[in-house]
């Protein structure tokens, strides 16, 4: 049974019975970043000023920051050395097990997720959590993305407890 | 039974009580070209080809639901691969439901072409066989995608018509395979996704070129009239005539009646969709009022006097919405009747004065009566308005603004993901740009006036705040010109096959944009100011008329309209996008001089390895626009989608770092060759515009380029990244063969950093590269993907 309390941020986006658990602590994320062998943060366009500076801290604790959409702009000029990808693409090289990753060191086995556009991330999300097994994909942004496998709730209007969890998180890495 | 009678007199003696009957009389067809491998393609023809493409593009599957809800012994949970009742696992059911929306477009495209030669027969009152197929002097090669896929080159309607009764048949025989308990594995649903497609390209071409040739629609001829459009262009002071859809013979008579009773002065005639291309087609006094994403956006104004709809992208609330308003709709197609009554029989003054009586609407199905209802419906109307304003006064939009309670139920419901009520704050501060501004990103779906707990009517509060843009949306847009000149092939064939010009960018499909109308015109006029060809059709090419340069022109001012580099070109409607395939297979035939008869896989070859071509449906939203992405892809051309793209489900992305996907066979040498990913993918979603254009500029590039088109093609490619991403793209670097794919002014510096980033070895006294492409570049390379084509050669029709 889905342990989801929280309406998905498009209405309609019930994918079926298995939705994200729903997060309201960044613990349980800095744990499976920390216990994680290769962690990833993808950061999409969808993004305030505030955000990118802890995207910033997520960088500087060693989390490998890929940018997507155009984000690497903003991320670039925020001194922030990221990587850049096409999510689309980035989502079918997530889900071959043979990729080698963006460092050759193998593909990722926690993938962070925030800033994409809500719809299109929702729909990676959808692919690797049906046909990437060996990734757990974890929304930590400002909306509840059911596909991803734990996902922060409806934060878009409550912007200080949203980035309190991203600084929880940062704290606990 | 069949009697064969050969060479010879026959004689019946005492001929009595025998009677003799001649159904069709079988003409041979003229030996135009040699007949290809391939006429009439069944669904497992061309399948080796399919497979050939899911090697290399391997399906990437973003399901959109987890389940399956389509047979008694579900639902079923599909979650993570899981098999349903029925066996069927979540990659294939997602590939069955890709089949599913494929088979609908394809439907749709083909079901129009049938009604198109009903209709040609009813209103020009001949037989298909007595309307020839004749595009003019200057192209010969009439209907490729026709020739290419059946063998026929078409003499009169009657020889589409036997193509066409080809396409309904492949239907009903993919639509069986998607039941309960047949097809079992994804590639192929891929593959039959492409069957598919393939027929809705020679389904849209058969409905286009008919309608050309009965209607005497433009033949391909550039500088085409400027239509107008945008909201700002109906005239207010007339009686406006709004017609929704695809299909134009309706559309046609209401043109007819306005000018046979000199009524351009008090009637407007303007559509929504592809309907007012093909009008515009037929008279260019026509306007445009808009894309898809402003259906409701016009409805919702109060403009029209009088809603036509005919098929296929019209809302299924147009009752509700027009009822509002007190609107009449005159349904006139039976695929879109909306419970209305049946009026066809009736005299139309009979239906005008029901229509005028306050009923919600009537069907018609007669095209031929369509222009006096809607007219003098409209006319009628008109004269008891006075001057046309908003819906809402002053006084209702503030005090539906400060209504407003900050629910955030809107924004949830909107696709867009607009925030409504921070924009209805604003607006009750005093603040109304941001409702304006996200006037034009709001695709009108109407989704969030149905959760407001106030009932606020938010389409009509965004067309208030936005009512000085509203009336001053006057663009233009060349009139749909239809075929690519053959002469025009002659041309440009080389340069495009070369690389020289460095890409073909089809701009088509609908309007459910990301960000608003403009990333339409943004698009366009990039590729054509860096003289890459570009042509258009549909949603795409209204929307991008909306705007204009630091010089007041419109993109359409601004570029010629040729099939050439640093051109706009419009080809019309959705159906007209099938001369872009057909563009394609001309290059193949006229500049290559390759056997285009019956002859499928070899030209799709062609096309992938050779022409620099990439598809950009920027809002694509139907299941019409997934069937043309996958034909377009079935022919070899890459087609980059907008982000709610990924909703489709399956895209085709490519592995470039799998050595063995990327493997061509050289003609010129007899090796395998391992190629640069080129293109990379087949369909792919990009997030934002500014990630579109490079995208778009890489999928130009193809193994055949020469040098010198490399380098420009690599020039553009670098440029876009720095100009839109502020970057050297991650990959340039697998698109050089040798130093002179470099460009020029740059070369010295991109050689240090192939030297210094990827440990390429230089030798600096020649300036050459020593050590580091995946493969050298050789003038005759000669790939093929096809090991048929690589054993027995490739079906010239070049004299000898």
């Amino acid at each position: 049974m889905p342990r989801t309390i929280e309406q998905p941020f498009d209405a309609a986006n019930i994918p079926g019975p298995k939705m994200a658990t729903l997060l309201e602590r960044g613990k349980p994320v800095a744990l499976a970043v920390k216990r994680a062998k290769h962690p990833l943060l993808i950061v999409g366009p969808d993004i305030t000023p505030p955000m990118v500076e802890r995207v910033k801290k997520f960088a500087e604790k060693g989390v490998t920051v890929v940018a997507t959409g155009n984000a690497i702009r903003r991320l670039t000029s925020a001194g922030i050395n990221a990587r850049y990808a096409v999510l689309h693409e980035l989502a079918q090289f997530l889900v071959d097990p043979n990729w080698k990753g963006f460092d050759g060191k193998g593909n990722y086995d926690v993938v962070l997720m925030m800033g994409n556009l809500y719809y299109h991330g929702s729909q990676v999300l959808a692919a690797i959590k049906n046909f990437a097994p060996h990734i757990r994909a974890i929304s930590i942004d400002r909306y509840y993305h059911p596909n991803a496998a734990l996902s922060f709730g409806n934060l878009w209007r409550k912007e200080e407890d949203y980035l309190a969890l991203l600084d929880e998180i940062i704290a606990e890495l | 039974m069949v009697l064969e009678l050969r060479k010879g007199a026959i004689f019946v003696d005492e001929l009595r009580n025998i009677s003799i009957k001649i159904g069709e009389v079988a003409e041979e067809e003229e030996e135009w070209a040699p007949m290809g491998p391939t006429p009439f393609p069944q669904i497992e023809t061309l399948r080796n080809w399919d497979f050939t493409l899911l090697k290399r593009y391997k399906p990437s599957y973003a399901p959109y639901c987890d389940m399956c809800c389509l047979c008694t012994m579900g639902k079923c949970d599909l979650t993570e691969n899981k098999r349903g009742a029925c066996g069927i696992d979540l990659m294939t059911q997602t590939a069955r439901i890709v089949d599913i929306a494929v088979a609908i477009g394809t439907s749709c495209h083909t079901g129009h072409g049938r009604h198109m030669l009903h209709d040609i027969e009813h209103i020009t009152g001949k037989k298909l066989e007595e309307i020839p197929v004749d595009l003019g002097p200057e192209i010969s090669e009439v209907a490729p995608v026709t020739q290419l896929i059946t063998g026929i080159k078409p003499k009169t309607l009657a020889d589409l018509e036997k193509a066409l009764k080809y396409v309904e048949e492949q239907i009903v025989q993919v639509v069986s395979a998607i039941h309960t308990g047949q097809e079992g594995s994804y590639l192929d649903y891929e593959s039959k996704a492409f069957h598919l497609a393939m027929m809705d390209a020679l389904g849209k071409e058969i409905a286009d070129i008919s309608q050309i040739c009965a209607f005497n629609l433009p033949k391909g001829e550039s500088n085409q009239p400027l239509i107008e459009v945008g909201m700002g262009t109906l005239d207010r002071r007339k009686a406006i005539v709004l017609v929704i859809g695809h299909h134009a013979p309706p559309a046609f008579n209401i043109a007819d009646y306005i000018e046979n009773n000199k009524l351009s002065d008090e009637v407007d005639l303007a559509g929504i969709c592809c309907t007012s291309h093909d009008v515009s087609r037929y008279w260019p006094m026509s306007k445009i009022a808009g894309s898809l994403g402003r259906q409701l956006k016009v409805v919702r104004s109060g403009l029209p006097e009088i809603i036509v709809i005919d098929e296929q992208c019209i809302r299924a609330d147009i009752l509700y919405h027009a009822g509002k308003l007190g609107i009449p709709v005159l349904c006139t197609n039976a695929k879109a009747m909306h419970g209305l009554p049946d009026m066809t029989k009736k005299d139309p003054k009979e239906v005008i004065k029901y229509l005028l009586d306050g009923n919600p609407g009537a069907v018609v199905l007669d095209p031929l009566k369509i222009g006096e209802i809607a007219v003098e419906v409209a006319r009628a109307r008109r004269k008891k308005r006075g001057e046309i304003k908003p819906v809402l006064t002053e006084e209702q939009f503030m005090s539906y603004v400060k209504a407003c309670t900050q629910c955030g139920n809107c924004t949830i419901a909107c696709p867009q993901k607009i925030r409504i009520g921070e924009a209805m704050d604003a607006a009750e501060k005093g603040n109304r740009k941001i409702l304006e501004e996200k006037w034009d990103v709001c695709i009108t779906c109407g989704r969030c006036e149905q959760v407001c707990p106030k009932k606020i009517p938010i389409i009509d509060v965004f067309n208030y705040a936005a009512w000085n843009r509203i009336i001053n949306e006057k663009g233009k847009v060349r009139r749909g010109r239809g075929p690519i000149r053959d002469s025009e092939i002659r041309k440009v064939g080389a340069p495009i096959v070369l690389g020289t010009i460095p890409g073909v960018i089809a701009l088509v499909g609908c309007s459910n944009y990301p960000n608003g109308t403009k990333d339409a015109y943004t698009i366009m006029n990039e590729f054509a100011s860096r003289n890459y060809i570009v042509v258009t059709s549909g949603c795409m090419a209204m929307d991008s008329g909306l705007y204009r340069d630091e010089e007041g022109n419109t993109i359409y001012e601004k570029y010629r309209d040729d099939f050439d580099g640093g051109c706009v070109a419009n080809l019309g409607s959705c159906i007209s996008n099938s001369h872009i395939y057909g563009a394609a297979i001309k290059v193949a035939r006229i500049f290559a001089m390759r056997n285009i008869r019956a002859n499928f896989e070899e030209i799709a070859d062609y096309i992938l390895n050779r022409l620099g071509a990439c598809g950009v449906a920027w809002g694509a939203y139907s299941q019409k626009a997934a069937a043309i992405a996958t034909a377009v892809n079935r022919f070899g051309i890459p087609v980059v989608v907008g982000p709610h793209g990924s909703k489709y489900r399956r895209a085709f992305l490519g592995l470039p770092y799998r050595e063995e996907d990327w493997m061509v066979y050289d003609v010129r040498s007899g090796q395998k060759v391992r190629v640069e990913p080129a293109p990379q993918n087949l369909f792919v979603a990009a997030e934002t515009v500014e990630e579109a254009i490079p995208l778009i500029a890489k999928l130009c590039f193809r193994p055949n380029d020469t040098d010198k088109g490399r380098a420009i093609k690599l020039t553009h490619y670098i440029d876009l990244s720095l100009k839109y991403l502020g970057r050297m793209p991650d990959d340039w670097h697998l698109y050089v063969r040798t130093e002179t794919d470099l460009p020029l002014a740059k070369r010295e510096e991109l050689l240090k950093e192939l030297e210094e980033k990827h440990g390429w070895k230089i030798d600096w006294s020649r300036k050459k590269i020593v050590e580091g492409p995946i493969r050298p570049y050789h003038a005759g390379f000669n790939p093929t993907c096809v090991e048929r084509l690589f054993r027995e050669g490739f079906s010239s029709l070049a004299k000898k």
